[in-house]
């Protein structure tokens, strides 16, 4: 009888400490003790910068001209459901806690370092720590408080430290690209539960590209590693396996339509999504030319696909990449 | 006189405090009306060290105010005091040039100056891009009460020195 007690007494805790569903950390090159030593305080408090966590979402002829075809926007497609989610919006809370289809996520969204990336939650919800490393968003679930910076998706403090989070396939690109491959999207709305200035950037603007997030603006924190390989804010579309990172330079990957890479025993296949101007990457050998590509609601249909096994990739601005990732592979990149 | 210059100057300094902290801007097109926060309590909920939520959105064509209570109050203090200040400085600096007494207003500038470097400084590293100072940015938020400190160390010494009280002959 005690022990059930016991067991009653635990069980507060032990949903407490569930946290987000977990995975197989992606390659972490340092231990977390040395990322958290490298945390920084971006200034707002815990939840200073305050998560969505009641969507709201409207078609897209409802968005009207609220949205410029330039602008940038963050889009996911679940279940046969795809949604916006206007970078405007995102630049001040940078986590919606959302249920896409039925799957629960959290679509995140760094401005310092220009990366998006998809989560599954779980019964959890992620918020903003107020913290940086490498100048990158480090979120944290409010059910074991474990602290995730947000491109590492692993733990590094708190009762996950060192666990991964499931990645979702995002897609970092522009209204009018989105809304032509997905007509019937929804669009996060402003009725965000806080009052914003939405429509003003506090570092700049993408439409055109200029302020903090110009190619050669210098980054703000320190990065605990540098490289002068790219300016600086160049986007590169990034990915990483359990023991490597590898950076595709996009205008290679623009011009060719395909890339191939062969390291350390693994074959990969990376393929120009014109449509959405994004790369995507599968593990595996198919010998595919650009032309036989389709692309629809689920990304690239690729002939012999069956061999292929789906990697996620994601834009980043390089100083971010190369200072999570300083042994990273360039792909396609020439001798620059 | 003196006090509708200073207070005139006062009340500027409070209404740049405010679009320095980005309460007070553009928005996204041309509109008239306002918007209530859903929570009545989110007023008191901290966006930096010093920066509160607003309660309130108010646009005026393509003006925006974000009214936060904390935030006007905490502006409505700086500029009372920058006004005082610049009263006693000025009123000091008469003194002087009469019976060549009083220098404390000259000091009443230097901590303005801080309060207005306090809520601009983390957007001025975001132009300057010093990564040596972005580290520093969790402490800019201090500067406000530095400021307010200052200037009433500044005001203290000011009425010491025999400037007059902003109520009075």
């Amino acid at each position: 009888m005690r022990s059930l007690f016991g067991l009653m007494a635990l069980a507060p805790v032990a949903a407490a400490l569930a946290g987000p569903p977990l995975a197989e950390p992606p390659f972490l090159p340092q231990a977390p003790a040395e990322y958290r030593e490298a945390r920084l305080s971006g200034g707002p408090p815990k939840d200073g910068i305050p998560s969505i966590d009641e969507p709201r979402f409207e078609s897209a002829a409802a968005a009207g001209d609220r949205l410029a075809d330039g602008d940038r926007i963050i889009g996911i497609h679940i279940d046969g459901e795809a949604r916006a989610y206007p970078q405007a919006i995102l630049v001040w809370h940078e986590i919606v806690n959302d249920t896409v289809g039925d799957t629960p996520v959290s679509v995140t969204y760094c401005p310092l370092t220009g990366t998006a990336l998809g989560f599954r939650r779980g019964e959890t919800t992620f918020g903003v720590s107020g913290r940086l490393v490498n100048s990158n968003l480090v979120m944290y679930d409010r059910a074991s408080d474990t602290q995730w910076p947000q491109m590492l998706a692993a733990g590094i403090d708190g009762p996950h430290a060192g666990d991964g989070l499931q990645e979702l396939r995002v897609v970092w690109t522009t209204w009018a690209r989105w809304r032509e491959r997905y007509p019937h999207t929804r669009v996060l709305t402003e009725d965000t539960g806080s009052l914003r200035r939405y429509g003003s950037d506090p570092y700049g603007q993408y439409n055109p590209r200029g302020g903090y997030y110009a190619e050669d603006a210098p980054p703000v924190f320190p990065v605990m590693h540098e490289s002068d390989r790219y300016p600086p804010k160049h986007e590169v579309l990034g990915f990483r396996d359990a023991d490597h990172a590898y950076a595709v330079d996009r205008a290679a990957l623009r011009e060719t339509g395909v890339l191939r890479h062969e390291a350390n025993g693994r074959h990969y296949l990376i393929v120009h999504d014109p449509g959405l101007d994004t790369g995507w990457v599968f593990r595996g050998e198919a010998p595919v030319a650009p032309g036989d590509i389709e692309f629809g609601p689920d990304g690239p249909r690729i002939p012999g696909r069956d061999s292929l096994t789906a990697v996620n990739a994601f834009e980043a601005m390089w100083f971010a990449w190369a200072g999570f990732y300083p042994e990273t592979a360039v792909i396609g990149g020439g001798d620059r | 006189m003196l006090r509708l210059v200073s207070g005139t100057v006062g009340a500027a300094y409070a209404l740049g405090y405010l679009v320095a902290l980005g309460d007070i801007g553009f928005g996204r097109g041309a509109r008239w009306g306002w918007q209530w926060a859903g929570d009545p309590w989110r007023w008191l909920e901290a966006r930096g060290l010093f920066h509160f939520e607003p309660v309130a959105r108010l646009d005026a064509g393509a003006l925006v105010w974000l009214v936060s209570p904390l935030d006007v109050l905490l502006a409505a203090a700086l500029g009372g005091l920058v006004a005082l200040n610049l009263h006693g400085a000025v009123s000091l600096a008469r003194g002087r040039a009469v019976c060549g007494s009083g220098t404390g207003g000259v000091l009443a500038a230097l901590p303005a100056l801080l309060a207005g470097s306090a809520c601009c400084a983390p957007g001025l590293l975001l132009l300057l891009g010093i990564p040596s100072l972005g580290a520093l940015a969790a402490f800019f938020g201090w500067l406000v009460p530095l400021s307010v400190l200052l200037l009433a160390a500044t005001r203290l010494v000011q009425r010491r020195r025999g400037a007059p009280a902003w109520f009075g002959a």
